[in-house]
């Protein structure tokens, strides 16, 4: 450690206080959902950024093509591919904007069903293309194309006090 | 010695001619550490950094095992449907006016029974939940859980993965439906009889603060799959999710038994009984290790509503318990003898001890607040009201004070 004392004075502020009852929410997925989870800032010459909770990504390989929504931690958490045979099964071809559209209606179920509703996305799609058709699909189905900011504590001096996300019902 | 004449500029005038070269030197840049390329990246070093013990957290895999069928077989098959589908014109005309819609619950059903058992391992992992619940071990969820919620006649939620469903939408025990007549390794329909139990738990709410679960639901001995007929060791309660601490999973497992089993050590007889219902579920799984296989698994988030405190009183009987995240607090330098450039009011403030500004700003609203009449309503034109007679720093708190900038929104 270059800095011990600054370590060590670090360490005594995130230490919990003693006279406080305190209950610990082991779902790691917690603080991502309330919004006052680390989130990466990445290098400001990066691009396309890191700064992100969950990421779409496309990949179209020569025959077929797969979704994928990335936690920047855990990798690939969702994914649907016209590769998979149930989605093959029903599909004309496994390229066409007709299996793109499926695909997207695919993915946003299975990202509704594990409470996946925001996601970063980097695709900047041409007008009418297969792919705008994809993220089009996926925002009638449920899903929003980008992520809210990390709520980080208002200090004692800071000049506003944001609303706390999670304090805000309906 | 130089043939120099020395003139009254003297030392200057030799010393020039005698470094004539100019020396290139880049100030204002080093390298400090390692070249690009020769120093590790930020995942390396991380890496490096917190080292893994691969004996330790090697997985464990304690679920079913499945048997697949004859690749030749299934590609035969796969082949034939690829072939009919060419000769569909009606598939082919709505694949070119983009109006195809494929069945959603088809691909469901079928992609649960193949591939998707394993993207549903990584998932499963990501939500920590084979971590919290059995350690380093895991297993593919072979059996898929109808787990649904019923709302209304017509409305039920179901629980998938980790989808959000709120405590009064899971008020009532759900409807539990799974496929007990066919083998799990072979994939075979079976006449034979099978017991089951299901298990449901929230791991993340445990108010001693410990590492431990309350079972929300368990019903042992489900003879092939009928749900109803099992038998009840702990009656369904609610997801109660203090206020503040946001989501909490609940977590239905399946396990299959090899016999009939006796659990009758875990029995809960009544529905407030939080004691009886402190549970682990590695501890559990340790013990009836030999007789019981988790085969299924699904789950669901949920986090506090306004129905909660009803429960908390009517149902649990105590006080219903609030939280607040611990934030840590704010790190400021040391402070110095002579903080230059820094206005002293507001440097004092954030080096004071935090309990005397809550007793200056207390004392302040007490100041204005009459006893009967309440506090004074607030000014309707703040900046309207002229302040005289004070220093221009206390004059800048004052009308921070009345716009409700700063530290005034902590009182």
């Amino acid at each position: 450690m270059r800095f011990p004392r600054i370590a060590e004075k670090i360490r005594q502020l995130t230490l919990p206080s003693t006279d406080a009852k305190y209950m610990i929410n082991r779902n790691p997925r917690n603080l991502e959902l309330l919004r006052i989870a680390y989130k990466p800032d990445g290098y400001h010459l990066d691009k396309p950024g890191r700064s992100f909770w969950y990421k779409l990504e496309v990949n179209p390989s020569g025959r077929y093509v797969t979704a994928q929504v990335k936690h920047f931690e855990s990798g690939p958490v969702v994914t649907a591919s016209t590769s998979e045979w149930a989605i093959k099964k029903q599909l004309f071809k496994t390229k066409d904007t007709s299996a793109y559209v499926n695909l997207a209606r695919v993915l946003a179920q299975r990202c509704l069903e594990s409470g996946l509703i925001e996601m970063r996305c980097d695709i900047t799609p041409n007008p009418n293309s297969k792919l705008d058709k994809f993220l089009r699909t996926l925002e009638e189905n449920g899903l929003k194309l980008s992520e809210p900011e990390r709520f980080e504590a208002p200090r004692p001096w800071n000049r506003h006090r944001p609303e706390k996300p999670w304090e805000v019902t309906e | 010695m130089l043939s120099i004449p020395i003139n009254k500029f003297g030392r200057d005038f030799i010393l020039k001619n005698q470094i004539p070269a100019i020396i290139q030197a880049r100030l204002g840049h080093t390298l400090r550490g390692k070249a690009p390329g020769v120093a590790r990246s930020i995942e390396q070093r991380l890496r490096d950094d917190n080292p893994v013990d691969e004996e330790v957290v090697k997985p464990v895999n304690i679920g079913f095992p499945k048997l697949r069928a004859p690749r030749s077989v299934e590609l035969k098959e796969r082949i034939k449907l690829e072939k009919q589908k060419r000769q569909n014109v009606e598939l082919e005309k709505k694949a070119t006016s983009n109006t195809l819609q494929i069945d959603l619950d088809q691909v469901r059903a079928d992609s649960l029974k193949s591939n998707r058992q394993h993207q549903l391992v990584d998932l499963i992992h990501h939500f920590g939940i084979y971590k919290d619940l059995f350690g380093a071990a895991y297993f593919v969820p072979r059996v898929p859980l109808d787990i649904q919620f019923t709302i209304s006649e017509d409305k039920a939620l179901p629980v998938y993965f980790g989808n959000l469903i709120s405590p009064t939408e899971a008020s009532k025990p759900p409807k539990v439906q799974f496929d007990a007549s066919t083998d799990i390794i072979t994939g075979q329909k079976t006449n034979e009889q099978s017991f089951w139990t299901l298990i449901a738990t929230n791991p993340d709410g445990h108010f001693s603060g410990e590492e431990k679960e309350y079972i929300h639901w368990f019903i042992s001995n489900i003879p092939n799959g009928e749900v109803e007929k099992g038998e009840v060791i702990a009656p369904y309660i609610q997801p109660f999710p203090p206020k503040g601490l946001g989501y909490q999973r609940f977590i239905f497992i399946l396990y299959k038994q090899n016999k009939k089993l006796d659990f009758t050590s875990y029995k809960v007889e009544k529905l407030n009984d939080l004691t009886k219902r402190t549970f682990s579920t590695h501890d559990f799984y340790k013990k009836y290790e030999a007789d019981i296989t988790p085969a299924g698994l699904a789950f669901f988030q949920s986090t506090w509503d306004k129905n909660i405190t009803e429960f908390y009183h009517k149902v649990l009987g105590m006080k219903e318990p609030s939280y607040e995240y611990d934030f840590p607090k704010p790190f400021l330098r040391d402070p110095e003898w002579f903080p230059l450039r820094q206005p002293f009011n507001l440097y004092l403030d954030k080096h004071r001890d935090q309990k005397e500004v809550n007793k200056d700003y207390l004392k302040k609203v007490l100041a204005t607040t009459h006893p009967f009449k309440g506090p004074e309503p607030p000014l309707k034109f703040p900046n309207a009201h002229p302040i005289r007679g004070v220093p221009s720093w206390l004059k800048t708190e004052i009308k921070k004070d009345r716009l409700k900038i700063g530290r005034i929104n902590d009182y």
